[in-house]
């Protein structure tokens, strides 16, 4: 059986020569990790992941706002409009915003906040409208659409699918 | 993938609207009343924006495509219910087009099909007579 442990001489053969073949191949050890230092915190969140928790804190404003319009408007009122169901996809539109938004444990954002389910955020009135909720209802649509053109293409492409489904709640709500 | 052009994608969108001209003039006539007059202010709509990507589509120096002398269609229209579908589904085909303008560079041509989706899905959602939560996009 052959003897496969390295001599002492070998080793220190392969200790002499790493510097050299780092110099030939043109690196430096400050060369071998150029990212971001990883014992200086956190990095900046991308533009994107910026944007994207601002929308999801304007949908969660919205869902709020019709939870509090769902929980003070009478059951007649809340049916001709549909709420119930308007609600429901500012739900869906919550849950796909919030599967897009990848961040590190323990980041405190938007996507990390408990769902709006419980009760009204403290910024949210009394009393919610019809026509506050229409009013909500065209604001996020615009606001969708001046946030295009700083995301890449597919999440612009969910933030105008977005913008389209609220501009269908316009209607909806007698805009 | 590569990404989308701006041409391509406007061609895209102008064949969509060309068959949804061609389309509602199938569902039109299935359609009486109120339904009949929006079919008729929609498909007016339809060939205002054919004539604005027409435009727009030279303006970036290329050739528009052009409309099909006939579509054929997904399903049979023989009455009312089924032209307000086949209305919807025009729509919806329209929605998507538009939907690959939103993903082109271009920040014009972004906003320019964002809008025209909110058009489009809220015609379609008069004819569904319900709202979609994600216009365009597959589910």
């Amino acid at each position: 059986m052959p003897n496969i442990r390295p001599r002492r001489r070998t080793l220190l053969a392969s200790a002499a020569t790493l510097p050299l073949l780092l110099a030939t191949a043109g690196c430096r050890s400050s060369d071998v990790f150029t990212g971001p230092d990883p014992l200086a915190g956190r990095p900046r969140p991308a533009p994107d992941v910026i944007t994207l928790a601002a929308v999801i804190a304007a949908e969660e404003n919205l869902i709020s706002l019709y939870r509090t319009a769902l929980a003070g408007d009478s059951a007649a009122t809340a049916r001709s409009y549909d709420l119930p169901a308007l609600l429901a996809q500012h739900e869906q539109h919550l849950t796909r915003l919030r599967a897009r938004l990848i961040q590190p444990p323990g980041t405190a954002t938007a996507a990390a906040s408990p769902r709006p389910s419980a009760k009204p955020s403290a910024a949210a009135p009394a009393r919610v409208t019809i026509a506050r909720l229409c009013a909500a209802e065209r604001a996020s649509a615009a606001g969708l659409v001046r946030r295009l053109a700083t995301v890449e293409p597919a999440l612009a492409q969910l933030f105008a699918s977005i913008a389209a489904s609220d501009a269908t709640h316009v209607t909806v709500l007698g805009g | 993938m590569g990404e989308i052009t701006g041409v391509s994608a406007l061609r895209a969108a102008l064949a969509a609207e060309d068959a949804a001209i061609y389309g509602y003039g199938v569902a039109g006539a299935h359609l009486s009343g109120g339904r009949q007059a929006a079919a008729e202010q929609y498909w007016e709509r339809h060939n205002k924006a054919r004539d604005t990507l027409t435009a727009m589509i030279y303006a970036l120096g290329a050739q528009p495509v052009t409309a099909q002398a006939f579509y054929s269609l997904p399903f049979p229209v023989h009455d009312r219910t089924s032209a307000m579908a086949l209305a919807a589904y025009l729509e919806d085909g329209v929605t998507r087009a538009y939907l690959a303008v939103v993903a082109v560079s271009d920040q014009r041509l972004r906003d320019f099909g964002a809008m025209a989706m909110q058009s489009s899905a809220e015609r379609a959602a008069y004819w569904r007579g319900s709202t979609q939560a994600f216009p365009g996009l597959s589910r």
